[in-house]
């Protein structure tokens, strides 16, 4: 390109391009040049790193079991633990299942029994039973908790009279005097 | 069959891929060096740059589905791995983008396999000023003499709209040189 800058024919200017050579070219254009012997060095370099890189990339994936969790020794304790947890959740499932069955049939049973015996029984039978428990059960009950009403009513009068006496004394003369 | 597919269907073969392989540099090394040294500036750079996409080229040639011809591939490699190199760089010193171009030129200049003379240093002040697209395509039609047809196959570009712009950058070249 000097050659050409000096022969000052502008219209030949950069019509020269690329011949055989790249890299004279560019040494002539730009002025960049490349150390002697670079590419059949580089060459062998770019071989040289595919070979380690080829060869690295094997113990790489050889040392992934070293990660702390995935150590035979941690499976195996992991997968027993997981078994023990699983075993153990099934266990006390059924259990509760179990209890739960036996109940609902005694229960189920039970009020079968009452309906049937309801039906096959007396009427006086059937009566004195009712009665019994209406009395028992209902009435007596009502009436307890009847009389624990009537008992916090009063309680509840006789605080709130305590609690104006002592207003009274307390606040209501004070507040008249002064 | 062309050389190119022969090539990849050798590189893609276990028995044959480290002689193909050999061959791919001996055809592809130089004209890979020369394309990268313009984006990367400096020889070092450039070195580095070569090996990683020879390593990316020989690791992921199975992966290539030929739909662009093996020069097409290869240079976008180059290219990308050029880009990537230079923003690595660039967030290591911490430099703004737009600096770029000037502290390319300081390092180019001082590069130890730089020997040129002032037109030189001119021409490469005019080329750093041009637009992105504007160089690549100077670049690689001036310098690499790649065809309008494959250029247009690496950049993604219309051959007539690579005509335009490459002749219209010589204009501009031509212009400033002799100012």
């Amino acid at each position: 390109m000097k050659k050409e800058t000096e022969n000052t024919n502008q219209n030949n200017f950069l019509k020269g391009g690329f011949k055989d050579d790249i890299s004279k070219h560019h040494k002539a254009s730009l002025g960049i040049t490349v150390p002697e012997g670079y590419f059949s060095k580089s060459k062998r370099s770019i071989i040289d790193k595919i070979e380690e890189e080829v060869v690295t990339e094997v113990p790489t994936e050889m040392k992934k079991p070293l990660i702390f969790w995935l150590r035979p020794q941690f499976k195996f304790m992991a997968a027993a633990s997981l078994v023990f947890i699983l075993t153990l959740t099934f266990w006390l499932q059924s259990a509760n299942n179990r209890d739960v069955d036996k109940s609902t049939i005694e229960f189920l049973s039970f009020s079968d029994d009452n309906l049937i015996n309801a039906l096959i029984g007396n009427d006086n039978e059937f009566e004195a039973f009712a009665d019994a428990i209406l009395i028992n059960e209902i009435v007596i009950k009502a009436e307890l908790s009847e009389q624990k009403m009537d008992d916090l009513f009063f309680n509840s009068l006789f605080v709130e009279d305590s609690l104006i006496d002592n207003y009274t004394d307390d606040q209501f003369l004070e507040t008249i005097i002064l | 069959m062309s050389k190119d597919e022969e090539l990849v269907k050798k590189l893609k073969d276990p028995t044959q891929k480290e002689k193909a392989f050999s061959e791919l540099l001996d055809v592809y090394q130089e004209r890979l060096y020369w394309h990268i040294r313009k984006i990367v500036t400096t020889h070092e750079n450039a070195d580095d740059v070569l090996q990683n996409t020879f390593v990316r080229i020989y690791k992921s040639i199975l992966k290539f589905e030929e739909k662009s011809s093996l020069h097409t591939w290869m240079y976008r490699i180059a290219y990308n791995e050029s880009i990537r190199f230079l923003e690595k760089n660039n967030k290591k010193s911490h430099r703004n983008i737009d600096e770029v171009p000037t502290s390319n030129l300081q390092v180019l200049f001082e590069d130890a396999y730089f020997d040129g003379d002032e037109v030189h240093k001119k021409l490469h002040k005019i080329i750093a000023g041009l637009k992105e697209k504007q160089k690549r395509i100077f670049h690689m039609k001036y310098f690499e003499d790649i065809s309008f047809r494959q250029m247009s196959e690496i950049l993604e570009t219309s051959e007539s709209t690579l005509k335009s712009t490459y002749y219209s950058v010589v204009k501009i070249i031509e212009k400033k040189i002799f100012l």
